[in-house]
This record gives structure tokens, C-alpha cells and sequence, in this order.
């Protein structure tokens, strides 16, 4: 009862605070979270002709394709592996970038720079797949074509799995440096000069400016990408690893995903409950990765905590 | 400030200069690489691969695209249209929600954040959210499904109150409340000007999102009247594809398809107009902006 | 970093956001191709011309919307036709439709989510490659065996009774089967005039084929000679087809099963057959006869062939191959392709079964008699039929010579021929040719003289019980079987070894019984020795 009270007392002295909140909720409960009964999906046998709560209850029986194969595991330590990549060059990548940006002097030379970084967002990872193909396959790739031009002897990229590793982690950072960056950018440009000048009257170089100040005040930014980025740690990236690798099974091993693996295997089917039952999968690993990461953060610094 | 060269600033310019100009080149090549694609005939695509400068050169890939021009002018128009009115409107309530929640005085800030993040862990998946759109909502064929789904992320939100936070001192917030300024009042004289370059970082990404968008046409739009432009340029693409890999139909249709070469056509088509968008976005990247605001 | 995550992301990758433009190139032996000579029409006995009443047994004293749905664009004139067919839908049946089509883009997981949401949809077009048995088989769509006889008495009548057998799971009609006798078997494409420049031998079985690549690749040392761009669509399933007669290309699970014998059913994988067929492949790419990396090529065959990259493709269909020789021939006359269909290695070419075009009334449809009754109109009634394939005369075409010509080019003019896809419409009275299917018609006429049925598109699998093992050998097959296809392991026969020892795990043993038991099942039912 006490706990209601002050609730309602919260309402009233915050109300302009709620009502400013109100389009907001609203939104994520339409859009999310009334959508959110199609979870059940993944326990039920989906039958056309019936409706999801009238359809047959099975338990976990959605989840077997899952392991079934016997490379979940494998499919995991992928997933896993790759992200962590992604996370920690993306944003080491953007940091320093945003750094390197925001010190040039050239007006002209840092607007375009910044834009040109940002091009290739918009290619998509199937016209990137066509120049990826072109720079490295075996025949009349440019990479071959050059090769031989020295008299040294062609490679089979497209044979070689441990290649892929490196490559697809460059080809991630490739396609989302110049959008991170905007963000380390934004959050640089709201650090008060103040600190700057005091440190430069303290006697601070430049490596020491940007190591002592500008590298802790990016803190919380970079707190809420590792968060973001570690909740969807077991999706993601899709199209990245399915149009540059595709039916290549020589690869798999090293490039392999829990999205791609689920994608073929549904293609055919599209069995609904087990799309949904590898959604569960996904969302339940992210889920509790975040809440230790959140729950540390929070012991450490309360204003860095998402929630 | 004509004092003596500090110490490593000159190392530090070099590293800067060139660690940049050799990003941008590595940005720069390949998209050079897709404009000159785009302007050669495919069938020398097909046969010699890509190079820097048209082997053949040919506009057979924009031609194909642009075979009905004010259908893709329309595309441009919807899209043009949805990514205006989306940023606009998805930018009022971001930074509402933004500025409410990192309010330490809002008692249920961190409750709210948390519903808000746990949308980005857990979801229904396509059908329920299909079916909620299209049997109860009825919102097929409208300009709102095209809006409405991309308003706001529960990063973009976190984002900008993050943004918030660091721009706008708590001191500022108390002494405006001292002087009786209502939350409202605020947040629209003081919080939204202090955060102009989070606001312009937020708008972008939004304004990016509703232009690269195309599952809300393919889901909810049969008239084709109302695709955008990305949606537009696929389905010209898949056509054309489906229709070379199925053998035409059934009429000849005198001369090759250009299937590679208009994909790259369409690369270009689709990203030349929102960069124009960027420069504008960057005018708000200067330091010193902000704290000249405070302090006035 | 792409943070912009909405519910739909959330759902896994089945229905995550695939690239649509992987999901087209592809479409080989599932694919429908158009047109062909109207000689054959397997009975015609209803279709009267002439504007006609509702049948007796119809209801139509409430006015109804029918929603239609068809894969592929809309025509850019749809609108116009539309307008053409409700003035007279409204009249003779008191209703009037919406013609909506999915587009080529994603258009599975549009099919899917149709059938799925609930939503109105009265009449749809189904095809063995749009998964029609499954759906059918999951409850789906409508039984139309009872719905005949009211609404559609002249459909009923006009389909000949083998072809609604054909259609039926498990003993009843689902979809309405389209009458059009087409063949989509494979036949040896390669270039003519390099042969006669070479002088090298006519392909007329795989020794000679492979003389002939073998010959490319010496006189033509910057081509590559076979063109390839899905490994199993151009090399194993035809290789299969030649070597092992094999009943349908699209036989799952490395199961075997012989045209001339469909009662015996074993396991190609692991056989004899397949170290001999892979054998052959891994020579061929010793050889340097097709590319290293087909496994990534990003290129169509086709337009590998009509470029003067590649020489000759293992397997396509008459209709494609004569469609690329005039793209081909429109760019350089003096480029010439030649054509040897299986028909004459195999004895026997097998057009394609009535499942292969249909049209079926979805569960959730709000007039199922109405729709029936429209799409009786739309296949029997020539001026609903002529106005939905051809557009307006003399606005979309013309007929010249009992030929079809189309006004304009494919810029200007608003409904191209067969504008709405309506394949499954066709009717083999009414149908209008373009001259330059002369080619097609000709072989075609030459496949009727040793055509037998396919067994083996009529065929229903019921998979549930193996799911989960299902989805393991896919993954098997792509990672073990895949690099093997493509010739790229230099020891077939370990290759072969490791793969088998996956898919055992995998729960082959298991799926091949299940497959087994269930095609005897239809082998005896159907009646098939």
C-alpha cells in the first residue's frame, strides 16, 4: 500500500515528467511489447488452422534443431567470438577516429574525410559481396591478377577458411566506422573546452590531454554501445556473413553463425515455431549477459548503469 | 596564440592527417569502384570484372531503373516525405523521453529505461507484429505504418539521454526550477538548445534509418503508388533478375538485361541525395558551440 | 553499428531481414517458363466466348471484394484492366477484385505471412516451388471438391480429370491446376558457332560434352567453359539426371530413386554412383573446366553464356536457352547457341506436372464460392482471360499473322505480354505467341513424341516427424557435401567418407527410412510401377 502511495504521490509532483514519457511508452507497447505473445510460437506446433493459443502446446520441442546438429556449440563460440571483435575493434576504431577527427585543423580536409567515411554505410552487403568476389576469386580476381603480374602464384582466397576471420571483422569495421564515429564524435564536441585549457596551463601535451581527458569523459557513451551491442551478442550481422560467404561450406567452420545456420535450415520451411524457438535462444543468452554486465557497472559507477 | 610550438602537436598532426586520409581512401576505393560499375556495360562487367575507370562505357543500368521516371521520382517523393515528418516527430519524443530519464529528481527513471531496453532483447517476431499492424490497427496502404514503426530506438533514447546528461549541468535544471520554470519550459528554452549536437547525431541516425527502409513498404504497401524509394529500386532489381533467370516473358526482349550493372546503378541512385545530408549534420560537430550557450 | 532494431529483427534469421537479391538469382529447375505452342492442349471442352450468367447453384445476391494475390510487379497498367474486369465481374457476378501482388522481393515471407495473419485473402497462386503441398498439407487452403460443382461447373469440367487426381493431397483438391502443357526438362546449351570454329564434336552424351569443354579450354584459353552458378542447379542435379536417372531433380536427403524404377528407393549418398559422378566433377575441375569458386559466383549463368565468358551450361530448359540465344544474337549475330535436350540421351522428357501452375483459395478467404466462380471467368471466358494476359488490343498489342505483337517496346508499353504472371490462367485455346517462340514450339513438338509422365512432383512429404534431423543435414549437405559438388576436395572419396559420417549423426538413417516408407506409400497409392 505504502509502495502505491508513492507511486501516485510521483505522479502528481512529476506529472509534465510522465506526460513528456507518455508517447514514448506508448509506442513501445504497441510496437513491442503487445507483439510480444508471439514468444509462445516457440512452444507450440504451429498449425494453420488453428490460432496460436488454440495450438498444440510442445514444449521444447522447437528447440531440438537447435542442438540436433551437434554444432551449437561451435555455432555459439562463433556468434560469441565475432561479436566481441566487432564490439571491441568497432569501438576502439571509432574512438580513435573521432579522436584523430576532431583535432584536424583543415576545415575542408575534416568535412570531407568524415564524409567520405561514412559511404560506405550505404553500400549494402550484397553489392559488397560482388567486390569482394571480384577483388578474390581464383580465375580473374584482381587480387590473383596482380599476384601473377609479379610472378608470384595465385591464391585461393575463397578456399581458405582462416582467412575469413580477419576479413569479415575488416568488412564489418569498413561498413560501421564512420557511423560509431559520429557518435564518439557528437559526445567530443560536448567536453567543455575549460578542461582542456586548465590542462594546457597544467603544462598536459596533447597525448596526455586526450588520454586524461577526453578518453574518460567518452566513458558513458561507450558504456551504452557495450550494452546495446552485448545484448544482441548472439544476433546479428546477418547479411554480412551470409552474402560474403553464402554456400560455402569449405568456410563454415570459421564462419558460421547461429543466423545463418538458423536461416538455412528454415529456408525451406519456415517453420515459424522454431524461428521463434531460435529467437528465444538468442534473446534468452543476451538477456543475462546484460544483466551481469549492467549489475557490475552499476557497482562501479550508478551514472554509467543503463537501468 | 602565438606561443611556441607545443610539445608532440606536430607528431600527433601527422598521425592524424595521414591515419584519416588512408581511412578515407579505404572508404573512398571501393565506392569508386561501384560508380564506375555502374556506368559500364554489364556484359563487359560480366565477361573483364570491375575496374576503377569503365572498360565500356554505357548507361544501360540507369536506364533500366529510370525506364519509368516518374515512378522512381514518386519512390524519392514518399521517401523524401517519410524521412522529414519520422525525424521530425521521432526527434520531439526522443529527446522528451531523453530528458525525462536522466531527471534524478524522476523518481522511476531507471524502471522506465529498463522497459524501454528490455524491448531490444525480447520480441514477438514478425507474424504477431504483422497481424497487430495489418487486422487491428489497419494500417496497410497508409503513410503511418511507413512512420510510425521507426519513430524511436531504445538505443537512439538511451542515446540522447546520455547526450543530455553530459551537455546539460544539474545545476541549470535546479536554478530554472528555483526561478519556477516548469519542466516543460525546460526542456523546450534550455535543455533542447544546450543538446543541439546530440539532437543533430540522433536526427541523423533517425533520418538514415526512414531513408534506407524498405520492410515497411514490402510488409504493409500493395499500392504502388506509396513504395519507397528503396523498396522501389529492389523490386526493379528482383524483377529483372527473376525475369533474366526464368528466360522473359515470353516475349524477346532484344538485347541483354543489365543485371550486374544496374545493381551498382541502383547503389548510387539510392545513397546520392541523403548526403547531402551530412554537411548539414556536421555544422553542429563544433566544439565550443555549447558552452557559449551556457554560459549566455 | 547498426542499432536500429525493431520487434521484427528480434525474430532469428529465418525471418530476419534476408537480402531479397540472393533469393532470385537462382530459380532453375523451380521455375516456371512461359509460353509455348498452343498444339497440345490436353482438352478443351467447356469455354464458351460469350458473355455468360452465374452458375445456377451461386449465390451472388450480396456484392463482395475479392482479394487476389499473385507473385511478381504489377504491370504498370493494372488499373486500367482492372477497371475492364470489374465492369464486367460486377455484372455477371456481383463482385469485383483486387488484383495485389507480393513483387519479387521477399515474396516468401509475404506468402508466409498471408496465410499466416489471418487476413482476407481470397484467391492465390500456388506452384510445387511456392511450397503448395505443404501448405496444403498444414491446412492452409481450402478443399475445392465440394465447391466445384456449385460455383465452378465449367472449370470443373474444363480441367481433365487426370490433372485435378494430380493436384490432390491427400485425396482432395486444393488448387485449381493450370492446363498448359509446357516442359521444363534440361538439354546441353553450349556455343555453335565455337563449336564449328574448332571444329569440335557435337555434345550429345557427357563424353562428348566434355570433349567439347575440353576443346574450349584449349582454343579459348580466356574463357571459362562451363558456366556454373549453383552448384547442384547446374552441375550435380542434370549430372544426376544423365548418369543415374534420377526421377526429379529435387529428390532431398542424398536419397536415390530411378526413373524406371520408382519402387526402389536407396541411398545416393554414400553409393557408388556418387563417387562416380564426384569423381567426374573433381576431374572436370582438375581440368580447369568450370571456375574454382562457383561456390561464391555471383554471376547468372545465363548472362556468363550471353557475355562470351562461359561456353556452355550442363542443363537448362528450351524456353531459357532459346530466350538467351536471342538476347545473345540481338548483341553479336554472329554468336550462335546450340541445344541437345536430355530427351535424346534419356528416351523419355517429362512435361511439367499440373501442380507446377495453380491457383487455391486460402482458409481465411471471405467468399470461397465467389472466387472459384471469378477464377472460372478468368480461365474459360476469353475476354476476361485475353484482357488478363495481353492486356487491351490495340492498346497492348496486336496480332499479326495469328502471332502476338506487342505495341511499343517494354518502356513504353503499360501490360507486356503475360503482364500479371497469370501462368496459371493460361488457357490453351486462347493463348497468343510471340514469333520468336517458333524455336521453343519446335522442340517442344519433338519432347511430345517421347513425353511420359513426372512421378514425382505429385508426391507429398510430410516431414514433421524428422524436423529437427532435417535441418542438420541441411547443414551437412552445405558444409560437406558442398565443397565435394564443386569439385574442390582432392580426395572424393575421404570427402565422401567424413560427409557420411556427419549425416549419420545428423539422423540420415532415420529421415531416408521415413522419406521411403512415405513414397511407397504414394507410389502404391498412385499407382506408379
Amino acid at each position: 500500500m505504502i509502495k502505491r502511495n508513492t507511486f501516485l504521490r510521483e505522479i502528481v509532483t512529476n506529472r509534465m515528467l510522465f506526460l513528456m514519457l507518455i508517447p514514448t511508452l506508448l509506442f513501445f507497447v504497441i510496437n513491442n511489447y503487445l507483439p510480444m505473445v508471439g514468444i509462445y510460437y516457440a512452444f507450440t506446433r504451429f498449425d494453420f488452422s488453428k490460432s496460436l493459443f488454440d495450438s498444440d502446446f510442445v514444449g521444447f520441442e522447437n528447440f531440438e534443431f537447435l542442438w540436433r546438429s551437434g554444432i551449437l556449440t561451435r555455432l555459439t563460440l562463433n556468434t560469441l567470438g565475432y561479436n566481441a571483435a566487432f564490439i571491441l575493434l568497432g569501438n576502439v576504431g571509432a574512438i580513435a577516429l573521432a579522436v584523430l577527427v576532431s583535432e584536424l585543423k583543415l576545415k575542408w580536409f575534416k568535412k570531407l574525410s568524415q564524409s567520405v567515411m561514412f559511404l560506405p554505410y550505404f553500400i549494402s552487403f550484397v553489392i559488397l559481396s560482388v567486390i569482394v568476389y571480384n577483388i578474390f576469386n581464383y580465375e580473374s580476381g584482381f587480387l590473383n591478377t596482380l599476384l601473377k603480374g609479379w610472378g608470384l602464384n595465385p591464391v585461393d582466397v575463397y578456399s581458405t577458411p582462416w582467412v575469413w576471420v580477419p576479413l569479415i571483422i575488416f568488412f564489418y569495421l569498413w561498413k560501421n566506422l564512420g557511423y560509431s564515429m559520429v557518435i564518439y564524435l557528437a559526445a567530443i564536441t560536448g567536453i567543455s573546452d575549460e578542461y582542456y585549457e586548465a590542462a594546457k596551463i597544467d603544462g598536459a601535451h596533447i597525448f596526455q590531454r586526450v588520454r586524461y581527458i577526453t578518453i574518460p569523459m567518452l566513458k558513458s557513451t561507450f558504456v551504452v554501445l557495450l550494452l546495446f551491442a552485448l545484448g544482441s551478442i548472439m544476433k546479428g550481422q546477418f547479411d554480412l556473413f551470409y552474402q560474403l560467404i553464402g554456400n560455402n561450406g569449405m568456410l563454415y567452420n570459421a564462419t558460421d553463425i547461429l543466423d545463418t545456420y538458423v536461416y538455412r535450415s528454415l529456408k525451406v520451411t519456415f517453420d515459424i515455431g522454431m524461428a521463434s524457438a531460435a529467437g528465444v535462444y538468442q534473446s534468452l543468452f543476451g538477456f543475462a549477459l546484460v544483466m551481469i554486465v549492467n549489475t557490475i557497472i552499476r557497482k562501479i559507477n550508478e551514472d554509467y548503469a543503463l537501468f | 596564440m602565438k606561443i611556441k610550438e607545443e610539445k608532440y602537436s606536430g607528431l600527433f598532426k601527422w598521425i592524424a592527417y595521414i591515419s584519416v586520409a588512408l581511412t578515407t581512401l579505404l572508404c573512398l576505393l571501393p565506392f569508386l569502384l561501384i560508380v564506375s560499375a555502374s556506368l559500364t556495360r554489364n556484359e563487359a562487367l560480366v565477361r573483364e570484372g570491375y575496374r576503377l575507370w569503365p572498360q565500356e562505357f554505357s548507361l544501360e543500368g540507369y536506364r533500366m531503373i529510370f525506364k519509368f521516371p516518374e515512378r522512381v521520382l514518386h519512390a524519392y517523393g514518399v521517401t523524401g516525405l517519410t524521412t522529414v515528418v519520422g525525424t521530425l516527430l521521432g526527434l520531439f519524443f526522443i529527446t522528451m523521453a531523453g530528458y525525462v530519464l536522466q531527471r534524478k529528481d524522476f523518481r522511476y527513471r531507471n524502471v522506465f529505461a529498463f522497459l524501454i531496453y528490455f524491448t531490444t532483447l525480447f520480441g514477438g517476431g514478425l507474424v504477431p507484429w504483422y497481424i497487430l499492424f495489418t487486422k487491428y490497427l489497419k494500417l496497410t496502404d497508409t503513410y503511418a505504418v511507413l512512420i510510425f514503426p521507426g519513430l524511436m530506438t531504445p538505443f537512439l533514447i538511451i542515446l540522447m539521454k546520455n547526450f543530455i546528461r553530459s551537455a546539460v549541468p544539474e545545476e541549470v535544471n535546479e536554478s530554472a526550477k528555483i526561478d519556477g520554470a516548469g519542466d516543460f519550459r525546460i526542456y523546450s528554452r534550455i535543455v533542447l538548445p544546450l543538446s543541439l549536437p546530440g539532437i543533430a547525431t540522433v536526427g541523423l541516425f533517425l533520418a538514415l534509418g526512414y531513408w534506407n527502409d524498405w520492410l515497411l513498404s514490402s510488409l504493409f504497401i500493395n499500392d504502388t503508388d506509396m513504395y519507397q524509394l528503396q523498396y522501389y529500386l529492389y523490386n526493379v532489381i528482383n524483377t529483372v533478375s527473376f525475369m533474366a533467370s526464368m528466360g522473359g516473358n515470353g516475349v524477346s526482349l532484344g538485347g541483354s538485361i543489365p543485371t550486374e550493372s544496374m545493381k551498382m546503378a541502383m547503389a548510387i541512385i539510392a545513397t546520392g541525395p541523403i548526403l547531402l545530408l551530412y554537411p548539414f549534420v556536421q555544422r553542429y560537430f563544433v566544439k565550443g558551440l555549447t558552452i557559449g550557450a551556457v554560459k549566455g | 553499428m547498426s542499432y536500429r532494431k525493431n520487434a521484427l529483427t528480434l525474430s532469428a534469421g529465418a525471418l530476419a531481414l534476408v537480402t531479397v537479391l540472393s533469393a532470385c538469382g537462382n530459380n532453375n529447375d523451380d521455375t516456371s517458363s512461359p509460353a509455348t505452342s498452343p498444339s497440345s492442349s490436353p482438352s478443351a471442352s467447356a469455354a464458351s466466348s460469350s458473355a455468360s450468367a452465374a452458375p445456377a447453384g451461386l449465390d451472388t445476391s450480396k456484392h463482395v471484394t475479392l482479394q487476389f494475390y499473385m507473385l511478381g510487379d504489377a504491370p504498370k497498367d493494372l488499373d486500367l484492366i482492372q477497371d475492364e474486369i470489374n465492369k464486367m465481374a460486377e455484372e455477371e457476378l456481383n463482385a469485383t477484385v483486387k488484383f495485389n501482388f507480393t513483387t519479387w522481393t521477399d515474396w516468401d515471407q509475404k506468402y508466409k505471412l498471408l496465410l499466416s495473419s489471418g487476413q482476407q485473402v481470397d484467391l492465390l497462386f500456388t506452384a510445387d516451388w511456392t511450397q503448395y503441398q505443404a501448405y496444403a498439407n498444414s491446412g492452409a487452403f481450402l478443399p475445392l471438391d465440394d465447391l466445384l460443382p456449385t460455383a465452378a461447373p465449367k472449370l470443373q469440367e474444363f480441367v481433365p480429370e487426370d490433372m485435378w487426381e494430380a493436384v490432390k493431397v491427400k485425396g482432395k483438391i486444393y488448387t485449381v491446376p493450370a492446363t498448359y502443357k509446357e516442359y521444363v526438362t534440361n538439354g546441353f546449351v553450349y556455343r555453335e558457332d565455337l563449336r564449328e570454329k574448332y571444329n569440335l564434336p557435337v555434345p550429345k552424351d557427357l563424353a562428348t560434352m566434355e570433349a567439347y569443354l575440353e576443346g574450349i579450354k584449349q582454343n579459348e584459353p580466356g574463357m571459362t567453359p562451363l558456366a556454373i552458378d549453383n552448384v547442384t542447379d547446374n552441375l550435380i542435379n542434370p549430372l544426376r539426371e544423365l548418369t543415374d536417372h534420377s526421377v526429379g531433380a529435387k529428390l532431398p536427403y542424398g536419397i536415390g530413386i530411378k526413373y524406371e524404377s520408382p519402387n526402389d528407393v536407396y541411398s545416393y549418398w554414400g553409393s557408388e554412383e556418387q563417387l562416380s559422378d564426384l569423381n567426374l566433377v573433381r576431374s572436370w575441375a582438375e581440368k580447369g573446366l568450370f571456375a574454382k569458386n562457383v561456390l561464391n559466383q555471383k554471376e547468372l549463368s545465363g548472362d556468363l553464356i550471353t557475355s562470351g565468358k562461359a561456353a556452355a551450361m550442363l542443363g537448362d530448359n528450351p524456353t531459357r536457352y532459346n530466350d538467351n540465344n536471342m538476347k545473345m544474337q540481338s548483341l553479336h549475330p554472329d554468336w550462335k547457341l546450340g541445344y541437345t535436350p536430355y530427351a535424346e540421351i534419356l528416351g523419355y522428357a517429362t512435361p511439367v506436372h499440373p501442380i507446377h501452375n495453380g491457383f487455391a483459395i486460402p482458409k481465411n478467404s471471405a467468399n470461397p464460392e465467389r472466387a472459384l466462380a471469378f477464377y472460372e471467368k478468368l480461365v474459360t471466358d476469353k475476354r476476361y482471360n485475353l484482357l488478363t494476359q495481353y492486356g487491351i488490343e490495340g492498346k497492348h498489342y496486336t496480332v499479326e499473322n495469328g502471332y502476338y505483337t506487342m505495341i511499343g517496346d517494354s518502356s513504353s508499353n503499360g501490360f507486356p505480354r503475360e503482364g500479371m504472371q497469370g501462368w496459371a490462367w493460361r488457357n490453351p485455346e486462347y493463348m497468343l505467341f510471340d514469333q520468336g517462340y517458333d524455336g521453343v514450339k519446335a522442340i517442344f513438338d519433338e519432347l511430345d513424341k517421347v513425353a511420359k509422365p513426372d512421378l514425382f512432383t505429385g508426391f507429398t512429404e510430410d516431414y514433421t516427424s524428422y524436423q529437427p534431423e532435417r535441418a542438420a543435414l541441411e547443414q551437412v549437405e552445405k558444409q560437406y557435401f558442398y565443397p565435394l559438388y564443386a569439385g574442390l576436395l582432392s580426395d572424393v572419396q575421404a570427402g565422401i567418407d567424413t560427409a557420411m559420417a556427419k549425416a549419420k549423426q545428423a539422423g540420415l538413417e532415420k529421415i531416408q527410412e521415413s522419406y521411403k516408407q512415405q513414397w511407397l506409400a504414394y507410389t502404391a497409392e498412385a499407382g506408379i510401377q
